[in-house]
């Protein structure tokens, strides 16, 4: 039972992180139709940024890990703030310039997207060079930081880091039910032309819809950095679960999306420690079969049936 | 067909014919005279032709978006190289164990995500990419695996023993015209046709009685075949596989090479792989993959490869450049208008006294809107 107990406290921290890309995918694919599948890559470009902020603009940085260099400019905190507004702009930046221009046409908005993704990728390896980099978690990470429940090790990080996303998450959630521009948001999700007609600035709307998933991608690159390091491929496998996360919400349900991250962690877990013949690497490959089931049996993930079937 | 028509017909068969000829010609001397190294690279560029042309058929025939097409070349390759070494296949034969896999992982993927929206198949595609790598290290290992085979040329040939390459050259290029050839004419038929239709129109189609789920998952599967052919085809000069070969970047490259030079011809899949083979190797030699900084940024593969999917994106609207070099529909052959039927004409002066009606109603809140005090009065009555 604490084995038990130990692997779901250790699913916590991945969950979050796909939860939150799984929700950064759904609300710009709801918003826009767009599956924006640079939403990896712009988290883990963020992640480097909070980088540069929590060493300093040090030489050394560009070619050596050097963990004593972290908190020497800013906090991991503030760096990951920090990070968070710059990737917010970016993402308002790419909706305005990128996107826009080509959102009536599908191929051309994901070609763009995959452009933005070859682009970040390319930037990163060339200024950063491809080794692995440590910033440290914004809560406390020593061996001592756990509490003890039931014989299993709950780490003060990862109750922080999801106390964290489930804030962060439930705000967006209050900003989408209780503003103005949270209605507006709902208006043009539900149906686009009619909020124009009534007067709802719909480009406004969806470059504050890219923004804020940049920026929650950037706060899930940033915490979840502490726990996997930092390399430009670091969100290639969380893109994927983020991704498999987001289709049980049928791409358009964050709520749902948030949950099915969450339980691809869980699976996760529990498949790299139960099964005997799957170790941490095929996980990834579970959860590509499990998501090929999921649409098998329901294609609509856990969305109600005559809601997903509509958007064929 | 009028007698200029049939002349013109004839002139354009003679030249296809000469064209066809001199490729051949060209392929021969290439063959016999290059270098070891360049016929190897022009073997991978025809076979990987192949998973491009799978791609050109999936983006600019059915409309869907692949982004694993590398993984279905890798699963090519992986289910050749072991119907060699596992089950004994002749090493003729083995691109064929290939095809198979691909169709079949083809189909696996498209079952399940052509039911839903477009986007689930570049989702599901792209999840493939990512956790191929992944799958095969866990299958095969960290080391290569090497094909227990080896290509002889016959004696027929004249080709010397160890000319191999010159051999391994044909046997692609022999594989790669036949399959192309076939596929172009399926394309050329009605199939094409209800391609284009269920990409253009699906509701349309489905009205005049198109299976479009059905069709959109055999162009998948043929896809995915094609990819795997092309794999199974890359064994043969190559010889051996492991998981680094197809990496996920490989799949996001061909698409964007093929929505690039893709265009309504299954041939336009050649020019995305000579760059995708010849671009490392020109960026080697000019030692531009060790600069870094801005300018190391703007010579390498990635930001290339961006700049050619936002461009395409941007001047193409996604449609590819060929698109720009396509024949247009001379203004002569614009059909007409059809004239309106009767029937059809009271629907008209229905629509147009609806839009009247639409016209008066924006004057009339024109007119409100100039009068604060009504608008008040209706704002206090709500």
């Amino acid at each position: 039972m604490s084995l038990f107990l130990q692997r779901t406290f250790d699913s916590l921290a991945n969950g979050s992180a796909y939860a939150a890309l799984a929700v950064a995918i759904s609300m710009v694919f709801r918003s826009t139709g767009v599956l924006n599948l640079a939403q990896g890559q712009l988290a883990m470009f963020s992640t480097y940024i909070a980088l540069v902020l929590a060493t300093g603009p040090s030489p050394y940085m560009k070619f050596s890990s050097n963990t004593d260099l972290i908190g020497a400019a800013w906090p991991v905190w503030a760096a990951i703030l920090g990070a968070i507004v710059i990737s917010m702009v970016i993402g308002a930046f790419t909706e305005r310039v990128i996107i826009r221009p080509i959102s009536a046409d599908p191929v051309a908005a994901v070609g763009a997207t995959l452009g933005l993704y070859l682009l970040l990728g390319a930037f990163v390896r060339k200024q950063w060079g491809g080794r692995t980099m440590f910033l440290g978690s914004p809560f406390p990470q020593t061996a001592e930081d756990r509490w003890d429940i039931g014989g299993a090790r709950l780490w003060h990080d990862s109750v922080g880091i999801t106390l964290t996303m489930i804030a962060v998450l439930g705000l967006l959630a209050v900003l989408q039910r209780r503003t103005k521009a949270g209605l507006a948001f709902r208006a043009v999700t539900s149906n686009r032309t009619g909020s124009l007609l009534v007067g709802v600035r719909v480009s406004r709307v969806l470059m504050l819809g890219w923004a804020l998933a940049a920026g929650i991608g950037a706060l899930a690159g940033g915490l979840i950095a502490g726990e996997i390091n930092v390399r430009p491929d670091m969100m290639g496998r969380l893109l994927v679960f983020g991704l498999a996360a987001a289709t049980l919400g049928g791409l358009r349900s964050p709520a749902l999306a948030f949950v099915g991250g969450y339980l691809f962690a869980f699976l996760e877990t529990m498949l790299g420690g139960y099964v005997s013949f799957v170790d941490s690497q095929v996980t990834l490959v579970w959860a590509l079969l499990v998501l090929i089931i999921v649409l098998f049996v329901r294609p609509s993930g856990l969305m109600p049936r005559t809601e997903a079937w509509q958007q064929r | 067909m009028t007698v200029q028509e049939s002349r013109i017909s004839s002139v354009k068969r003679a030249a296809w014919i000469i064209a066809s000829a001199a490729f051949i010609a060209a392929c021969l001397r290439v063959a016999f005279w290059a270098t070891p190294k360049i016929v190897t690279d022009l073997s991978n560029v025809v076979a990987l032709s192949l998973a491009f042309a799978g791609l050109v058929l999936l983006t600019h025939y059915l409309g869907l978006l692949s982004l694993g097409q590398g993984a279905f070349v890798g699963v090519g390759a992986y289910a050749a190289l072991h119907a060699v070494n596992d089950f004994g296949a002749p090493v003729l034969w083995m691109p064929l164990a290939g095809l198979v896999a691909g169709t079949l992982v083809g189909a696996v993927v498209a079952i399940p995500s052509l039911r839903l929206p477009k986007a689930y198949l570049a989702l599901l595609t792209l999840s493939l990419g990512v956790a191929y790598p992944i799958i095969l290290r866990q299958i095969d290992g960290n080391l290569p695996v090497t094909l227990d085979g080896e290509f002889v040329a016959p004696s027929w040939t004249g080709i010397a023993e160890n000319d191999e390459h010159i051999w391994e050259f044909f046997i692609v290029a022999a594989y790669a015209a036949v399959t192309l050839f076939l596929v172009q004419g399926l394309l050329r038929g009605p199939i094409g046709r209800a391609f284009i239709a269920s990409r253009d129109q699906p509701e349309a189609a489905r009205a005049f009685g198109i299976p479009v789920y059905r069709l959109r998952l055999y162009g998948v599967a043929l896809s995915g075949g094609m990819a795997g052919l092309a794999g199974g085809l890359l064994m043969i000069p190559t010889n051996f596989n492991d998981y680094t070969h197809f990496p996920e970047e490989l799949s996001i490259k061909m698409f964007a090479l093929a929505m690039a030079f893709g265009g309504s011809r299954l041939i336009s899949a050649v020019p995305g792989a000579i760059v995708l083979i010849f671009l490392p190797v020109w960026l080697i030699d000019r030692n531009w993959v060790v600069e870094y900084g801005w300018v190391g940024l703007v010579k390498s593969e990635g930001f290339i490869y961006a700049a050619l999917l936002l461009a395409t994106a941007y001047l193409t609207k996604g449609k590819g450049f060929m698109h720009l070099f396509e024949r247009r529909q001379p203004k002569s052959e614009v059909q007409p208008e059809p004239e309106v039927q009767p029937s059809n004409r009271q629907v008209t002066s229905v629509v147009r006294g609806l839009v009247d009606l639409d016209e008066q109603l924006v004057h009339l809140e024109g007119l409100v809107g100039d009068r604060p005090d009504i608008r008040s009065r209706q704002e206090t009555k709500d």
